[in-house]
């Protein structure tokens, strides 16, 4: 049809692929993930301090709490939004993000547990806020690598078709 | 390549791939665009297509059911610029009217084209799709959300007008 029409696009192909550049940058990956694992690992950290917190507490000590734990939600879904609507987390970024995420819960699961034991008190709860934050990492990580596996094998199978 | 090993590739997060998907569909995407909108609205609409399939790719769970896919997001991109343009009044009607305007038709020097412009949006798009991208009737089905009865009507519809304006210019088959 373009050929009837004698007309093109006006934008030539290496503009428009460089247009895209800024969307598959790794950066704004990393900074998308990095704003949801902060964000969220914030929000447990912040919210197992506020909630282990001994003796009743003064209303601008809560509000404060209020307010950190709001910032952190904020950063988790503004990371969150990134993600799933703004730049491309392809298979293999997903299994780089899912480790990123197991790390991330592990680190909050020590520092929540450590919390409760320094304050001596809440260790079942921490330990279940910790079990969940790591478990939800775990399935992450293990649907990444399962579709990422499931895509190298189509690729193997489409490129042996080609070859025959 | 087929395709569907490109976009398995791409989807891997292999960025040559991607980069020769967009090349290879570049064309016909444009080329759907263009029929359906003005050569000024074509490239801007284009861009948001391509740039809404680069962020859906990793959510796309039948490869080889590519080429539907890339019509329903472009479709989705054209519907909404017209849907805009209807809310100022301005309605499918002046797209309709590419096909009067005797400049427009100078310059694109294509009958055809100018009669393809002077169809009706839903006919005009089924024809384009079936005939310009080669997408089966289930797969026009799919990518126009109606079911298949609806786009073979279309098509015979659009035939027909397409016929009728071509013998008013004078054309004999």
């Amino acid at each position: 049809m373009a050929a009837m029409t004698e007309e093109e696009p006006r934008l030539p192909a290496r503009h428009l692929i460089e247009r895209l550049g800024p969307v598959l940058s790794p950066w704004a990956r990393a900074r998308a993930v990095a704003a949801l694992l902060a964000g969220l690992t914030g929000t447990v950290f912040v919210s197992a301090l506020w909630w282990s917190e001994p003796g009743p507490l003064p209303g601008r000590t809560h509000a404060a709490f209020a307010l950190f734990t709001a910032f952190c939600l904020a950063w988790a879904a503004y990371g969150g939004w990134s993600l799933t609507r703004r730049v491309p987390l392809f298979a293999t970024d997903r299994v780089v993000a899912g480790w990123l995420s197991v790390a991330a819960s592990a680190v909050t699961a020590v520092l929540v547990t450590a919390v409760a034991v320094q304050r001596g008190g809440g260790l079942l709860p921490a330990l279940a806020v910790a079990v969940v934050c790591v478990g939800a990492a775990l399935v992450l990580v293990v649907r990444a690598h399962v579709r990422r596996a499931a895509l190298l094998r189509r690729r193997r199978e489409l490129a042996g078709e080609e070859e025959k | 390549m087929t395709d569907e090993l490109l976009v398995v590739r791409a989807q891997l997060g292999e960025r040559a791939a991607l980069a020769e998907l967009v090349l290879r569909w570049r064309m016909p995407v444009w080329t759907y665009v263009r029929r359906m909108l003005d050569a000024e609205r074509a490239d801007d609409v284009a861009q948001e297509i391509w740039l809404a399939v680069v962020r859906g790719l990793p959510r796309l769970r039948e490869p080889e059911r590519w080429a539907p896919w890339l019509f329903t997001i472009a479709r989705r991109s054209v519907t909404d610029r017209l849907r805009a343009e209807y809310a100022r009044a301005e309605a499918f009607a002046e797209v309709e009217a590419v096909a009067d305007d005797p400049a427009e038709a100078t310059v694109e020097r294509a009958e055809l084209a100018a009669v393809l412009s002077g169809l009706p949006v839903l006919e005009r798009e089924v024809l384009v799709l079936f005939y310009l991208e080669d997408l089966s009737v289930e797969e026009c089905a799919q990518v126009c959300r109606v079911p298949v009865g609806t786009v073979k009507s279309r098509l015979s519809r659009a035939r027909r007008l397409l016929r009728e304006h071509l013998t008013e210019k004078g054309w004999q088959p």
